[in-house]
């Protein structure tokens, strides 16, 4: 398009400026609720998941336990470079019951070993988490969010976990802080020692919630899933080895199909926003069927007018683009506060950013499409006779 | 602005009908005519009579039933829909009765429409439009919306966006038609002028008697067919 066809498309938008508002408000509202949901959803999901890393679960299910001996035979496969276990503690902090803290017990050296390219386990609290058996490093998030310091002592209540003593109360001093790799991941929960914690157990000594694993480079992670499964398929306690990015899915959908929630959402509003726009265009179009004629007598081609429509939707877009955008910033970070808790990573990713243009592009091109096709196909004659 | 070479009109044989409802109508019936390059002719008939028709098909914006069309010897049917686009924004100026003016573009914009599909620069576009508009007598109304001119103003505008590309051929469908008569008669000076100094082929249909007068030639259509033409000692 010539650049002095944009005073033509300024011309149309600018004609009824009201219904022209109206509309990038409806876009901008589209986009607002896609930019927040679909962060929530990969915050929800967790961008720290990796899809080159296995979790090995019970096939029952993610609440099941796995004997801590199977540590040993994973650890002896070639295919595995490192592997580690997690046990959840399943805990909030004492006398606040709805404060669920995301709490795991782990084994030092490998837990470090696995998780070395997502969290920064430097030598220093290495040192000082090893050095106590009450230990805990506490990721740096949720020290901000609790108000916990190095030094602190931090005392738990396990749903489910009870001590010798027969107490359901957990105490662990605060021997570092934890950083994520990357300043995204997510540092909202703690880890201790499961030395200390399975010794300390009432009973279900020696089981684990899952375990990590690094595979060697060149494995082919999928046969090596399979491999895993098959080791175990005739024992007592099954597993389930998937890449840790479906285990989070899967786990998270134990919950909701947080996905499906979100696609369905989405599709709704971008579906009505598709009928308001392309409705409005074409009536828009309608009342300049005249003006077309006119355009036409003057020189101007069907496919040169068409573009201008097509300009027209992809300026409205634009416009509701950048409106959604803004809004989404300004509302994640409140959200994010206060559902740091569920959705510890909420933020505008650059997937949703990326994927959020290619809808808008997408979308201005179906809902110009029949208003600029009918104005390509209009007869000259017939339009100059339209009042 | 240059003249152009030559333009003639010729319509040879020429039949068009319109469907309505099941009928066919017909509006000619072999009309035959010729028009020289810088003539100025207008147009009466009563209504219904096929005047716009005529400029339409002499435009490109209408499609015959049979016989041809040629303007300075090319024949428009021989041409696709975008060759006659491009043909007419080349060749053909159109002035109409309500103006058509773009409303949300002011006068200079209006104006400079047709030469934004020319290869001419911004600044050679926004020259042109200065002149023309200084030609018609608009230049202190250059940053005006049509809203806010008058209608004998806002047809000055429709005329000098119809010969802001330089065409040899006007043509004007009832241009006083919506106007008072000062204004008419000025429209019809600004006409003249342009035929007489720039040698521009102006066809006018017209309902008014009196605006003949500015034209070189009157021809009467009834029922398909010119039934007389009168030469204008005037003009």
């Amino acid at each position: 398009m010539r650049v002095g066809s944009t005073m033509l498309v300024r011309q149309n938008l600018t004609r009824k400026l009201s219904r022209s508002i109206l509309l990038v408000i409806c876009i901008g509202i589209a986009f607002f609720v896609f930019g927040v949901l679909s962060s929530f959803r990969a915050g929800f999901e967790g961008s720290e998941a990796n899809s080159e890393r296995l979790v090995v679960a019970s096939k029952i299910g993610g609440n099941e336990t796995l004997p801590l001996r199977y540590f040993q035979q994973l650890g002896g496969m070639d295919e595995i470079a490192e592997v580690t276990h997690v046990t959840r503690l399943r805990a909030h902090t004492a006398g606040n019951e709805r404060n669920i803290i995301g709490a795991n017990a782990v084994d030092a050296q490998s837990y470090a070993s696995v998780y070395a390219d997502t969290y920064d386990f430097n030598a220093e609290i290495m040192q000082a988490f090893q050095a106590d058996r009450t230990a805990t490093l506490v990721g740096r998030q949720l020290a901000e969010r609790e108000g916990w310091a190095v030094g602190d002592r931090v005392n738990l209540t396990s749903f489910v976990h009870m001590t010798q003593d027969a107490s359901r109360d957990w105490s662990f001093v605060i021997a570092g802080l934890l950083d994520g790799a990357e300043p995204t991941v997510d540092t909202n929960f703690l880890i201790v020692r499961y030395d200390y914690f399975n010794a300390a157990l009432l009973r279900n000594q020696d089981q684990v919630n899952l375990f990590g694993i690094k595979p060697a480079v060149g494995t082919d992670i999928n046969v090596l899933a399979e491999t895993i499964d098959m080791t175990f398929a005739n024992s007592t306690a099954q597993t389930r080895t998937q890449s840790e990015t479906a285990f989070m899915s899967a786990f998270l959908e134990q919950f909701a199909d947080v996905a499906l929630i979100v696609k369905l959402i989405v599709s709704v509003s971008f579906g009505t926003i598709l009928l308001i726009v392309a409705n409005t265009m074409i009536f828009a179009i309608r009342e300049r069927t005249l003006e077309i004629g006119v355009l036409k007598v003057l020189g101007f081609s069907g496919s040169s007018i068409m573009r201008i429509i097509l300009t027209e939707t992809l300026v409205l877009f634009a416009a509701g683009l950048a409106l959604g955008f803004a809004l989404t910033a300004a509302v994640i970070p409140v959200l994010g506060d206060a559902l740091s808790s569920v959705v510890p990573d909420l933020y505008l990713t650059p997937k949703v950013v990326a994927t959020s243009v290619g809808l808008a592009v997408v979308f201005a091109v179906l809902t110009g499409f029949l208003p600029a096709i009918k104005a390509l196909r209009l007869p000259v004659a017939t339009a100059l006779n339209h009042r | 602005m240059t003249i152009s070479n030559n333009s003639t009109i010729e319509l040879r044989g020429v039949s068009k009908s319109y469907q309505r409802g099941k009928s066919k109508v017909p509006i000619f019936d072999e009309l035959t005519m010729t028009i020289e390059d810088g003539d100025f002719v207008a147009i009466m008939g009563p209504s219904g009579s096929g005047k716009s028709t005529i400029l339409n098909l002499i435009g490109g914006i209408d499609t015959i039933d049979a016989g041809a069309i040629s303007v300075g010897g090319t024949v428009l049917g021989n041409m696709n829909e975008s060759a006659l686009t491009r043909w007419r924004s080349n060749h053909v100026g159109f002035v109409f009765q309500f103006y058509n003016l773009m409303p949300m573009l002011s006068a200079a914009e209006n104006v400079e429409l047709p030469l934004l599909l020319t290869s001419l620069s911004r600044s050679e576009r926004k020259k042109r439009v200065e002149t023309i508009l200084e030609i018609v007598g608009l230049t202190e109304r250059a940053r005006h919306l049509p809203s806010e001119l008058s209608g004998g103003q806002q047809q000055r505008v429709g005329i000098a966006r119809a010969v802001a590309a330089d065409p040899q051929i006007l043509l004007c469908d009832e241009p006083t038609g919506d106007l008072d008569r000062k204004s008419a008669n000025e429209i019809l000076e600004l006409l003249q002028l342009l035929n007489t100094k720039l040698n521009k082929t102006i066809i006018m249909v017209t309902h008014d008697e009196s605006s003949t007068a500015y034209a070189k030639r009157t021809l009467f259509l009834d029922k398909g067919r010119f039934i007389q033409q009168e030469m204008n000692q005037c003009a």
